[in-house]
């Protein structure tokens, strides 16, 4: 036991010398620091030391001096140091203050970390700081960075005075010592309160006028990335997009377009100032009654198709419908029909339409601009719309017996904007009225009969000018008839007898003016001449046999009273002016290549011929000047040339009747119709 | 019907002093080109910005009011340009050619 006690007493002494070695320790480093630099503590408890370091090393622990001696030795030293004293003191080592330039300040800071924070986003501080002395000193450089300068205030307000600027600038003195930010804030708001409101909000755009500047340049970025981007598209994609709907429509549209600017091209940088063109050239043309200024023609649709008829747009006078016979080109549809612009001078048509029959007239549905109507071989009328994409047509008309069941050469539509009916004849003789909103069934049905009851093949047609009811057709017996279609005896009315050929055209005089012609009407045939009748008579007022061959076609001009047109199947087209000549043609032109020519027509107002030919083309004539602008007296003229020829024509009787005497005097009626002229 | 898509771009290629006729969609991306792939592409992305930036001028102007086409008439060449809702046709061609 006491060995024990003994033992237990040993080991208190031991640690009670522990103890006491570390609170020597703790003091040591309590002097170190407080003041590192005086060494001279070490020194005198070197003594001391060596008796620690005696017992350290009998418990086998390093002597202090060893260490002391490796901590002054090693370079971060001030680090150790750190890490070893108080927290207070590590806290007022990292805060970053600047206790040398305001002590009081600093003090304070311990109190109330928070103020620490606040102080580092409160800009107007540094106006604050500013005194008299630096203000005058240091230029206008610093005030740049302000919103606002003193002076310009000054400028902008003379009001101020100089001693409104000295109280601010007290005011910012002051500011700079209050220590509260509130109160600084308060200042500022009191000192801004004294400006005017004008200033005031001067001084917040400057911030906004820096921002769009940044975003302007990244547009630029932007813009200059976005080409960049631009892919290519695979074969397959392009595709997709060719077969398209829109596509298609796209392309139908900007093509059309695209064809008028091209056609219409005209060197807006022409220099008249250099050479002179060829302007005489022009000047001969105009001289010649017949010029040749256009041809329609199109490679794969009009080629070798005779063009059977041609009829010009109301709406549109510029449009031109023309249809055309079938080719020997096998997989092609027989009758095909082209929408022609004679305003621009591109060369495509601006429509195409096609059907299984052979179309054998096409024309314009007056009052629709839209629609175009054909009669075909087959006996069917069709109907196309130029708004659908379909080529062919959206309405027919049945074959069966109600309707045409015979080839369709005549059509018209007659009537007014809000009364009108398209007027259809067949070889068989059936007259058909349809009204275009029901194409399924004719409105009604009148059969053309002469002789007890025979059927005439009617091959041509003309209504009388502004006449619905009355109208003239001539057949391929030879024979011109007149007839109605609504009196009691519905039907032929009268017959001219005088051809000996099939009739191939008629048509009714339609100028009007001071004196009424409308009963005239004028006959071409196969038998190698035109005739001239009154409706009235049954017998022709003149026959013009000027022609060497079938007589293909003629037509009244639209503005001049005793002009119209004739061609034939050489080639031959004949302008006559009756108030001129009733013996030979005004104006002749031969066609290139003699072609037979099947359709004519003027355009509406006279100045240009169109006239088709058996190869496809059209060919647009403009007519001299004195054919298209009548003078007030052609309709006197026209009506004493008439008087002579009928004179002529009873001379010719009496000549007939007793043919020795009447010669002299038909010579000499002749030559005196050819004075007076 | 894409036949007539090729139609169309022969006819206006036959049209004398026809340099090019570029199709080209609203990114500006060209679909179709008589010219070569690089020229096509840039014709293509130029004009396309061009004829958004005529647009925006002309609706900018009376917000009622569409660009229907645009020509442009440069020392060497005439480019056309016939904008459309989803398409843009181009063509370039030399007038002065075209004039004799």
């Amino acid at each position: 036991m006491s060995d024990r006690k003994a033992e237990l007493e040993k080991k208190k002494a031991k640690l009670q010398a522990i103890r006491e070695q570390k609170e020597r320790l703790r003091k040591e480093k309590e002097k170190k620091d407080g003041d590192e630099a005086i060494s001279r503590g070490i020194n005198v408890e070197k003594d001391q030391g060596k008796e620690i370091d005696e017992m350290l090393s009998s418990l086998g622990v390093a002597p202090v001096s060893d260490v002391l001696s490796s901590l002054t030795t090693s370079p971060n030293k001030s680090e150790l140091y750190n890490s070893m004293s108080t927290p207070d003191s590590s806290v007022k080592g990292s805060l970053p203050q600047t206790p040398l330039t305001c002590p009081k300040l600093n003090k304070k800071n311990r109190e109330l970390s928070i103020v620490s924070l606040s102080s580092t986003n409160i800009p107007p501080k540094e106006v604050e700081c500013y005194t008299k002395a630096v203000q005058t000193t240091h230029s206008s450089n610093e005030r740049d960075a302000q919103a606002f300068g003193y002076y310009d205030e000054y400028n902008l307000n003379p009001g101020l005075e100089w001693e409104d600027e000295f109280t601010v600038l007290t005011y910012d003195d002051g500011s700079g010592q209050a220590e509260d930010e509130d109160i600084s804030l308060t200042n500022l708001s009191t000192f801004q309160s004294k400006l005017p409101p004008g200033i005031l909000s001067q001084g917040l755009p400057q911030v906004k006028e820096v921002a769009p500047a940044v975003t302007s340049l990244e547009r630029e970025l932007n813009v200059k990335e976005e080409p960049k981007k631009i892919r290519e598209l695979s074969e397959a994609e392009k595709m997709m997009i060719v077969h398209s709907e829109d596509f298609q429509q796209f392309m139908d549209r900007a093509g059309r377009v695209m064809e008028r600017a091209l056609s219409e091209n005209v060197d807006i940088y022409t220099d008249y100032t250099g050479a002179l063109d060829d302007n005489d050239l022009n000047e001969d043309k105009s001289s010649t009654r017949l010029s040749l200024t256009r041809v329609f023609h199109d490679e794969h649709w009009s080629k070798n198709r005779l063009v059977t008829s041609l009829d010009w747009s109301q709406q549109f006078p510029e449009l031109t419908v023309a249809s055309y016979n079938n080719s020997d080109a096998p997989h092609e549809p027989d009758g095909v029909v082209l929408v022609w612009n004679t305003k621009f001078k591109k060369n495509s048509p601006e429509y195409m339409f096609h059907c299984q029959s052979r179309v054998l007239s096409a024309t314009f549905a007056r009052f629709h601009p839209n629609l175009i109507l054909g009669s075909t071989y087959s006996g069917q009328i069709v109907l196309w719309d130029n708004r659908a994409q379909k080529k062919t047509p959206i309405q027919r008309t049945p074959l069966s017996n109600t309707a045409h069941t015979h080839p369709v050469y005549c059509i018209q539509v007659v009537g007014t904007q809000n009364a009108h009916n398209l007027i259809s004849i067949s070889t068989d003789g059936r007259l058909c009225c349809w009204s275009l909103d029901m194409l399924t069934q004719p409105v009604e049905r009148l059969d053309l009969t002469v002789k007890q009851s025979r059927p005439v093949s009617v091959s041509a047609f003309a209504f009388l000018h502004d006449d619905v009811n009355k109208f003239v057709f001539g057949s391929q017996e030879g024979a011109a008839y007149s007839a109605c279609r609504h009196t009691k005896k519905a039907g032929v009315v009268e017959s001219y007898e005088s051809h000996i050929g099939p009739i191939t055209a008629i048509d009714t005089h339609c100028v009007e003016g001071n004196t009424d012609f409308s009963n005239l009407f004028l006959t071409s045939s196969f038998d190698w001449t035109i005739k001239l009748w009154n409706i009235k008579e049954s017998k022709p007022i003149h026959s013009f046999e000027n022609n060497n061959d079938y007589v293909s076609g003629v037509a009244w001009s639209p503005v001049h009273p005793a002009v119209f047109a004739a061609i034939d199947i050489n080639g031959h087209l004949d302008l006559w002016n009756l108030n001129n000549n009733t013996e030979s043609p005004t104006a002749s032109t031969v066609l290139d290549n003699s072609p037979l020519l099947k359709s004519l027509m003027w355009s509406q107002n006279g100045t240009h011929l169109s006239v088709g030919d058996e190869y496809g083309k059209i060919s647009v004539f403009q007519v001299g000047e004195q054919m298209t602008q009548p003078r007030h007296d052609d309709w006197s003229k026209l009506s004493n040339t008439l008087q002579e020829l009928k004179s002529n024509q009873t001379d010719e009787m009496d000549r007939c009747i007793n043919y020795s005497s009447g010669s002299v005097s038909s010579v000499f009626s002749r030559s005196s119709s050819i004075l007076m002229k | 019907m894409a036949s007539e898509v090729e139609d169309t771009l022969k006819r206006i290629q036959s049209y004398r002093g026809v340099i090019g006729t570029i199709v080209v969609n609203n990114e500006g991306i060209p679909i179709k080109s008589t010219l070569d792939n690089s020229t096509s592409v840039q014709y293509a992305g130029l004009i396309q910005q061009l004829a958004d930036k005529a647009r925006s001028v002309v609706r900018d102007l009376d917000p009622s009011n569409d660009l229907m086409f645009l020509r442009m008439r440069t020392k060497k060449h005439e480019i056309m340009v016939a904008p459309d809702k989803d398409f843009i046709m181009i063509v370039i061609q030399n007038p002065t050619e075209a004039q004799s």
